[in-house]
C-alpha cells in the first residue's frame, strides 16, 4: 500500500475542507482493515528522510532502522505534527537481515539504531498503526538531495528487497507501505502548487497495473515539473509497487491546498 | 531540473540548520545569539545577513536547501499550526506571490 505522509494529516488536519477530511479518514480505515484482513505481522514503512537523520554532507540512498524499539516523532517534529511521542516495537532480526542480504545483492543500505522520525513514518504510523502496534521496520530514502534517483531505481531496489525479505525464513506476514507524494514542492517557490493533472495521471497508471509503462513515462524530470523536491517522494511508492502485481485500488485523492500536497491513498489487492 | 537542484550541499548554513533544529540549546541561541552561532558554524557574512533578514529568495539564491527554509521560518516564528495562515507561510506568499496565486484562490488555501 502507499499513501501521502504530509504533516497536515496530523498537524492541521481540521484545516482542510470536510470532504477532504472524510476522504482521508475513509482511506485510513480501509487501509487498517486491509492490514487486519491479511493478518499482517510486520510493517516495512518506506519514506524519505527529511534531512533529519542525515545532513546534506552525507545522505545515504537508503537507511534501515534496526533497533528493537522505535520512538518518535523526533523532538522539533512532534509539536509540528501535533503528535504525542509513540513507542513501537521494531523487528531487529529482519531489519538486520535486510541490511546484510541487500549488500550481498549489491545494494548498499545504511543502518541506524537510533533512527529519528519525521512525518514520513510518524504520520502513517499515527493513522495506520497506533492502535494495532505492529512492529515496524522503517526504511528511509533520499529523494531530496541531488543526485535524486529515477523512479526505476526505487522499483529495482524494491525487487531486491522482495527477494531479501522472502529469503528471511520467518513466518511473519510483512506489509510494505510506501509513504510520500503526491505532487508538492515543500519549501520551493511553488510551495502552494499542486499538479492535479500529474497526480491523476500517476494514479491512473497505478490502476492500469503496467509497471513498465510507469517506469518508462514517470521520469524524474516529469516529477520535478510536478513539484520540485517533493513529488519524487513517489520513489517510495515505486519501491512498494515492486512487491505487487496487477492494478492498484485508489482509495481516495484530493489536491489538498490546506495540507499543501496532492493527497492520495492506494492499496494493491495482489502482491508477489 | 527543478528548484531543489539549486542547493549548495557544502554551504555551512545548511549544516547549521540541520543541527539547530535538533538541539534545544542551539535553538535558544538562534533567537538570542544568532551572529555568534553563525560564526561558530563557519557561515559567511552574506549567509548571516541573508538569514537575519529572513530573505527567503536570498536564502535560495545562496544555496540553502529549499526544504530547510520553512524550518528557518519555524525557528523564527514558531512550530505549531502550520496552516497557510501561519507567519511562515504568509512570508512565502509574499516572497513568491505569482507562484502562490493559484492556491490563494482556494477558500481553504
Amino acid at each position: 500500500m502507499a499513501l501521502t505522509h504530509s504533516p497536515g494529516l496530523t498537524g492541521w488536519f481540521d484545516a482542510a475542507p470536510r470532504e477532504e477530511q472524510d476522504m482521508a479518514l475513509r482511506a485510513f480505515e480501509a487501509m487498517r482493515e486491509h492490514l487486519d484482513e491479511r493478518e499482517i505481522d510486520v510493517l516495512v514503512i518506506v519514506g524519505n528522510d527529511h534531512l533529519l537523520n542525515w545532513p546534506l554532507s552525507n545522505t545515504p540512498e537508503y537507511t534501515v532502522g534496526v533497533d528493537e524499539t522505535h520512538v518518535g516523532p523526533a523532538d522539533w517534529y512532534d509539536e509540528w505534527l501535533a503528535l504525542e511521542k509513540f513507542t513501537v516495537k521494531g523487528h531487529a532480526p529482519l531489519a538486520r537481515h535486510i541490511v546484510n542480504q541487500a549488500a550481498r545483492h549489491g545494494l548498499a543500505m545504511a543502518h541506524k539504531r537510533d533512527m529519528q522520525f519525521d512525518d514520513s513514518v510518524s504520520v502513517p504510523h499515527a493513522h495506520l498503526n497506533a492502535q494495532a502496534g505492529r512492529p515496524i521496520i522503517p526504511i528511509t530514502l533520499n529523494c531530496t538531495v541531488p543526485p535524486i534517483p529515477e523512479l526505476r531505481r526505487a522499483y529495482d531496489v524494491g525487487l531486491i528487497l522482495g527477494q531479501v525479505i522472502a529469503d528471511h525464513g520467518g513466518n511473519e506476514r510483512v506489509a510494505v507501505i510506501g509513504t510520500g507524494g503526491l505532487s508538492h514542492e515543500p519549501g520551493g517557490p511553488r510551495y502552494f502548487f499542486i499538479d492535479e493533472e500529474f497526480d491523476l495521471w500517476f494514479l491512473e497508471m497505478l490502476k492500469k497495473g503496467d509497471h513498465e509503462a510507469l517506469m518508462r513515462e514517470c521520469t524524474l524530470e516529469r516529477m520535478e515539473e510536478a513539484g520540485s523536491g517533493g513529488t519524487a517522494e513517489l520513489l517510495a511508492w515505486a519501491l512498494a509497487l515492486a512487491f505487487t502485481k496487477g492494478p492498484a485500488e485508489v482509495l481516495g485523492y484530493a489536491p489538498s491546498h490546506a495540507w499543501r500536497s496532492g493527497t492520495g491513498f492506494v492499496i494493491w489487492p495482489e502482491v508477489i | 531540473m527543478g528548484n531543489v537542484e539549486r542547493v549548495d550541499k557544502t554551504l555551512p548554513l545548511n549544516d547549521m540548520i540541520y543541527h539547530v533544529r535538533k538541539d534545544a540549546e542551539l535553538r535558544r541561541r538562534w533567537l538570542e545569539d544568532l551572529e555568534n552561532l553563525c560564526r561558530e558554524f563557519g557561515c559567511s557574512e552574506r549567509e548571516y545577513q541573508t538569514l537575519k533578514a529572513v530573505d527567503i529568495r536570498g536564502l535560495m539564491d545562496i544555496g540553502v536547501h529549499q526544504y530547510l527554509i520553512p524550518h528557518i521560518l519555524r525557528l523564527f516564528y514558531g512550530v505549531t499550526g502550520m496552516t497557510n495562515n501561519h507567519p511562515a507561510l504568509t512570508a512565502y506568499r509574499d516572497a513568491f506571490a505569482d507562484e502562490a496565486q493559484p492556491a490563494l484562490k482556494e477558500p481553504n488555501g
